[in-house]
């Protein structure tokens, strides 16, 4: 069920019988057919190991189920939209940027610490996703929520891409990140370039940077 | 490394004056350029960011534009945000950023919600809709309308989340449409009966069917509403007596203090359900 985006901030949903997509609530904004929203009081998928992992981990984010057969518009808070079409790889993302998402998908919960340690968890920080992160794996489509627009920057080996940590807004493929820090005595002294904190990826994939440094 | 803007391509940005400044057209999809030509146009307070040529604002309430008033505007609660401008010039309208478009209409009816109307020609009349918190149009003319994000115009049969709709044009039938259908059933019996799983957000909305089209903005997040005053108490107007700023959050149902069944009120809000 891939999305359609009708503008930057809208995205349109073929809803047929038998799959389920999962969208935040309330982020529908129009839609024909019948089509039913039942809020998921797990959260997703999982049963409810998986809802109490995701409330552990602070990554739960109000879902509904949406079923029947119509075609539906999600869009949210006036944020840009951003579609993001896997194949089989994991897309690492933070609960509440996800706007709608096929149910095909496998949600799960990361522990920051899980890649890179300490740092992992100091980069948790830094980019405000915190100690946890929600991954999303396999074949099918997610509608990804930005302040400001969103770029995919392709990440290639020997070509690390390095991003400001408030800037980022995803990524997928098989992909390292490290918190790059180039703190010295200027920044000590409240004369830093404000850049003191990079994120920097490495490996196989892509990750989507916004045009903006606000959270979301 | 280049500091420039980007939006001028490799020129740099580009630069209006008097004469290459579109007349009665968007200069870029935040702002919009009007052309008077002795000619008068409606728009609300604070909508007008600069202005070449002589241009005059007056408050509707100038005894000047009784005539104008007359045949084209018709909501005396909105006098006090409204404005005629008058004169020689170009002046450029633009609110908050958001998306700004112009609309022409031919003989037609379009209602728009009252916060998201910028300005009109006075060839169209302005009326207070019997749906609180918009506005119509009727006639001939071109108004300019903000939006958050870009307008999208969709066919009815069409059910719309109340925040994301702008207006509607020729659709006899704008109604709210409830559904509870996930309440039914075993789990939805408990859901009910407890509160667990709370609501979807999505059981209220605006239904149309019939020709027409209806206008779309691509996100929930509202513009400031614009206190439209209050109707007058008579029997059989919808929304007198009462208040109706907030637009916002909240459907009507929580406006009136209905618990929805499932509701726990207080208690379920501070279990976070």
């Amino acid at each position: 069920m891939p999305f359609r985006e009708i503008n930057s901030k809208m995205v349109e949903a073929q809803i047929v019988p038998g799959q389920t997509l999962y969208s935040q609530r309330g982020a529908m904004l129009a839609y024909r057919g019948s089509v039913s929203f039942t809020p998921s009081i797990t959260g997703g998928q999982g049963g409810v190991m998986g809802m109490i992992g995701r409330r552990v981990a602070n990554e739960q984010t109000p879902l509904m189920a949406v079923e029947g057969s119509g075609t539906v518009m999600f869009g949210h808070g006036g944020h840009h939209v951003q579609v993001v079409n896997l194949t089989g790889e994991t897309l690492y993302v933070e609960a509440d940027r996800l706007l709608a998402f096929d149910g095909t998908l496998q949600q799960g919960t990361m522990f920051m610490g899980s890649q890179g340690g300490v740092m992992g968890m100091v980069r948790g920080q830094v980019t405000g996703q915190g100690l946890f992160t929600t991954t999303l794996k396999g074949h099918g489509s997610v509608a990804v929520m930005a302040h400001g627009g969103v770029i995919e920057l392709p990440i290639t080996p020997n070509r690390p891409v390095h991003v400001d940590p408030q800037a980022y807004v995803a990524h997928h493929g098989d992909v390292r990140n490290k918190l790059s820090t180039a703190l010295g005595w200027r920044d000590m002294v409240g004369r830093g370039s404000g850049e003191a904190f990079q994120l920097e990826l490495s490996g196989q994939g892509a990750v989507y940077v916004q045009a903006s440094e606000e959270k979301l | 490394m280049n500091f420039g803007p980007v939006t001028g391509g490799p020129g740099g940005p580009t630069v209006f004056d008097p004469y290459t400044l579109p007349s009665d057209d968007n200069v870029n999809p935040y702002t919009f350029c009007v052309e008077l030509k002795g000619s008068q146009w409606l728009l609300q307070k604070g909508k007008m960011i600069a202005y070449y040529g002589r241009i005059e604002f007056d408050g509707v309430g100038h005894g000047r534009f009784d005539r104008l008033l007359r045949t084209s505007f018709h909501s005396p609660l909105h006098a006090g945000d409204w404005v005629v401008a008058e004169g020689q010039g170009k002046m450029l309208l633009a609110d908050r950023a958001y998306d700004v478009n112009s609309y022409d209409l031919d003989e037609g009816n379009l209602t728009i919600r009252a916060g998201n109307l910028l300005a009109y020609q006075p060839s169209l009349a302005l009326k207070q809709s019997i749906v609180p918190g918009f506005l119509t149009l009727i006639g001939t003319g071109k108004f300019v309308a903000a939006s958050n994000g870009p307008v999208v115009f969709m066919e009815p049969p069409l059910r719309v989340d109340p925040q994301a709709l702008v207006g509607w044009a020729d659709c006899p039938s704008p109604c709210h449409h409830y559904d509870h259908g996930y309440m039914s059933g075993v789990l939805g019996g408990i859901r009910s009966l407890t509160g667990i799983g709370g609501s979807s957000g999505e059981e209220h909305q605006f239904e149309f069917v019939g020709a027409g089209t209806v206008l779309l903005q691509s996100s929930e997040a509202l513009m400031a509403e614009r206190p439209v005053g209050t109707v007058g108490a008579e029997p059989g107007v919808p929304g007198a007596g009462a208040g109706h700023g907030g637009h916002g959050g909240q459907g009507p149902l929580g406006q009136l203090g209905v618990r929805m069944p499932g509701q726990l009120g207080d208690f379920q809000r501070r279990l976070g359900l």
